[in-house]
């Protein structure tokens, strides 16, 4: 059940509608079966996977608590074994066997390990790191253990953020499903709000940029490079407003019922360098990695060659996080190499500055940052989205030749995706530098604030893409 | 009065909620009706375009011989060598992008009008393949469902929402409020790139690929085999003379598809003419008969409109033979 589906909207209003009508003890309840209903709308079978992890994370957590010593760590152990077993079977056993094969094959065996014939769990990665996440909390005596099964279960499958995220940690979430939440007028509204921004993202920017993206990529040996910039520009506008479309509607969803999930989006296109653009995208997750990887590899209280090698391995490793394939992990070892890279030229490039003189005028200082940054991620996005490696380098070396004409096949189409776009940047912009003005979801005016909710509905209506297809990140 | 009950429902939560609700979706309404009721008026008043010959082809035409199909259709049947070879008016309803449901929908509105003698349906192969997105390709009937009825049953297959989805105006004119536009410009009622119906493609087939990259094996839907019987039955219940035609390809297929083989059987059972010109050793592999792999150039359809031509006229010869007999 997609959340841009009429499905979803049918399952939300009844859900949310039994949601209130229970008295709040038993709600987690009505969350539960909810949300495994919503789980296996995707392939039913796969809620055992989840139910495994979910049996060994809340008995594994509870003798962590109980037990001291090398009994503790022994339970911590089964438990990441335990997920980390889940995601190794089902997303990169057959990338390692993969391999492996052409590995022995170039040396002259063959490879005797079968491939296994299985469908990728939706939001395997996600829900298994939230898992970790508890698990981890627990360990380190942050978090105590949760004894109710029912509640730990719904920390696990809480429906909007199960199968992309937010990357929930159980100290912000878990209390909430055993708190009462009324209906409150404004914390429904700004809930609704955020949904139909999400929607607008996804609809009317996401898919329909990927339209053109897909017929760009899917095809490289047709098109030329000025065709292939425009579309990794276009590919980094929709995965941006795909993923945090999700996010906004998994957040607008949870919080429509009175849940705070964590931020995982902002304005991530407007930073000044790659630290800050990690700071921005996919919070959830790059917090997560901070918080469990680079801490445990001993964060900046190493040397600096090692934070170096550290920070490199963490952005390495959240590329194969993504996915089990070379373009990914390339993906994120060029996002290591610029915030190695970074820090490493960062007394360099400020002299460089004040000798050009560029930081007397700050506005324009401030511009050519965030273009180069956004350049760079750009770069980095053409590994995410290309078919395999091999094609991605085709791409970057047709896009350096910076010829032939721009590939439309359709006028409008190109319309529609300029406009998003600039519906996009025209919020974006307002809510990054114009801080508490311009409003228009929260204008004084009724009208303004009417005309505005109405303008995101007819537009959707308009030029929304209602065929498009899955949410991005599903597929993580 | 009317201040004293509206600080009533502002003080209950949900009762102010459902009231700004419901004035936000009175305004949505009226600005769906409005501008859904503009966009209906500017789409049928177009005199040209890939629009408007789909209006045509649904409420207007009235030719003798009509040929159904997707872009293969589309640009391989030219209506004018009908006409002049078998003194029948002739007319391509063919869309690019459209395949068994939209043939059969835009059939059923024909049909409510009137019999045509002759229809000619270009046959895709793989045309019964399990692809979903096929059924999204029916949001170009959606400008017809308030206005024909008889096409709801098949538009609704798209998703099982369609009927609570058309309660909007604007929906059905989705993703083409441009095309809106510019069909009712000056400019384009001067373009006149079709031709009844037919339009030629004039490039060159250059540096194809020669491998064969179609597959055997797919699973079947057969909701598209119902449809496609429904075209057949249709036809023989309008007393309509039908001929299906696969219209050939570039590259040799190494398999007999398995669509193609179905389609022949149906048409076989039923007493209709199946056409297989997909191997066709006169088009294969010969560039200058093709814009692209899978489409005929101009020059190509006429070669091929006249040998389809010579073909049906064989056998309509032997069928009023064996009349006579």
């Amino acid at each position: 059940m997609l959340f841009n589906s009429f499905h979803f909207l049918v399952f939300f209003i009844i859900v949310t509608s039994l949601y209130f009508l229970t008295p709040y003890q038993k709600r987690w309840f009505i969350l539960l079966i909810s949300s495994c209903y919503f789980y296996m709308t995707f392939v039913p079978i796969y809620i055992l996977i989840l139910g495994f992890t979910i049996v060994i994370d809340y008995f594994s957590a509870i003798y962590i608590e109980n037990s001291e010593g090398k009994k503790r760590k022994r339970f911590f152990i089964i438990s990441l074994i335990a997920n980390i077993s889940v995601l190794a079977i089902f997303k990169y056993y057959n990338f390692l066997n993969q391999n492996f094969s052409f590995l022995i094959n170039t040396l002259g065996f063959i490879n005797p390990i079968p491939y296994l014939s299985i469908l990728l769990p939706v939001g395997l990665s996600f829900h298994t790191f939230q898992s970790i996440s508890y698990t981890i909390e627990v360990y380190r005596g942050n978090q105590k253990a949760e004894r109710h099964f029912g509640i730990y279960s719904l920390y696990v499958m809480f429906y909007p953020q199960l199968i992309a995220g937010p990357i929930e940690r159980p100290q912000n979430l878990l209390h909430q499903f055993k708190e009462k939440y009324d209906f409150e007028y404004n914390r429904v509204v700004d809930a609704l709000k955020l949904i139909l921004w999400g929607l607008f993202k996804k609809l009317v920017i996401a898919d329909r940029l990927a339209i053109y993206v897909n017929t760009v990529y899917n095809n490289p040996e047709q098109h030329n490079g000025n065709t292939f910039f425009l579309a990794t520009i276009f590919f980094a506008f929709q995965i941006y407003c795909d993923f945090s479309g999700y996010s906004d509607i998994a957040i607008g969803t949870a919080n429509f019922m009175g849940f705070k999930l964590m931020k995982n989006f902002n304005h991530p296109y407007f930073s000044r360098n790659m630290s800050e653009f990690w700071s921005r995208w996919h919070i959830s997750l790059s917090t997560w990695f901070k918080d469990y990887l680079y801490v445990s590899f001993g964060g900046n209280r190493v040397s600096i060659h090692l934070m170096y090698l550290n920070l490199f391995l963490v952005l390495l490793i959240s590329g194969l996080w993504h996915g089990a394939n070379w373009t990914y992990i390339i993906c994120g070892a060029i996002h290591g190499f610029y915030l190695v890279f970074a820090i490493i030229t960062k007394e360099f490039r400020k002299k460089i500055n004040v000798l050009i003189g560029i930081e007397k005028i700050p506005w324009l200082n401030k511009l050519l940052k965030v273009i180069i940054t956004f350049m760079l991620t750009c770069f980095a996005w053409i590994f995410f989205r290309a078919n395999n490696v091999t094609e991605a380098f085709i791409i970057i070396k047709k896009i350096f030749t910076f010829s032939g004409v721009v590939f439309i096949e359709n006028p409008s189409m190109m319309i529609y995706s300029f406009l998003g776009i600039f519906i996009l940047l025209f919020v974006e912009i307002k809510d990054e530098f114009y801080i508490g003005k311009y409003y228009f979801f929260r204008n004084t005016s009724w009208i303004i604030r009417n005309l505005s909710y109405a303008f995101l509905i007819i537009t959707i209506l308009l030029i929304g893409v209602f065929d498009g297809g899955e949410f991005i990140y599903f597929q993580f | 009065m009317i201040k004293k009950s509206f600080s009533i429902i502002k003080k209950n939560h949900f009762k102010y909620f459902l009231f700004k609700l419901v004035v936000l979706f009175l305004i949505v309404f009226i600005l769906d009706y409005v501008i859904g009721n503009i966009l209906t008026y500017f789409y049928f008043k177009q005199k040209s375009g890939l629009l408007y010959r789909t209006t045509y082809s649904i409420e207007k035409t009235e030719a003798d011989l009509l040929i159904f199909g997707s872009s293969r259709a589309n640009h391989h049947y030219n209506p004018n060598i009908f006409e002049n070879r078998m003194n029948l008016h002739s007319y391509n309803v063919g869309r690019d992008g459209n395949f068994i449901f939209y043939h059969s929908a835009v059939l059923k509105s024909v049909l409510k009008r009137y019999s045509p003698k002759i229809i000619i349906l270009d046959f895709v192969p793989s045309e019964f393949r399990e692809e979903n997105h096929i059924y999204d390709r029916l949001s170009s009937l959606l400008p017809y469902y308030r206005t024909h009825p008889e096409m709801r049953e098949i538009i609704n297959l798209k998703s099982m929402y369609e009927k609570v989805k058309m309660f909007s105006y604007i929906y059905p004119y989705n993703s083409l409020i441009f095309s809106i536009a510019i069909g009712n410009t000056e400019f384009n009622k001067k373009r006149n790139y079709d031709f009844k119906g037919y339009i030629p493609l004039k490039k060159i087939l250059n540096n194809p690929i020669k491998i064969d990259i179609t597959s055997s094996r797919y699973e079947i839907d057969n909701i598209k085999i119902n449809a496609y019987k429904t075209f057949i039955q249709d036809c023989i219940n309008s007393n309509v003379k039908l001929y299906i035609v696969c219209s050939p390809y570039y590259i040799k297929s190494n398999h007999i598809d398995y669509s193609v083989r179905i389609g022949k059987e149906i048409a076989r059972r039923n007493n209709i003419e199946f056409f297989d010109y997909s191997n066709n050793p006169l088009f294969l592999n010969n560039s200058k008969l093709f814009s692209d792999i899978s489409h005929l150039n101009d020059n190509g359809a006429t070669i091929f409109s006249n040998i389809l031509i010579n073909n049906i006229k064989n056998k309509l010869k032997v069928s009023q033979f064996q009349y006579k007999l």
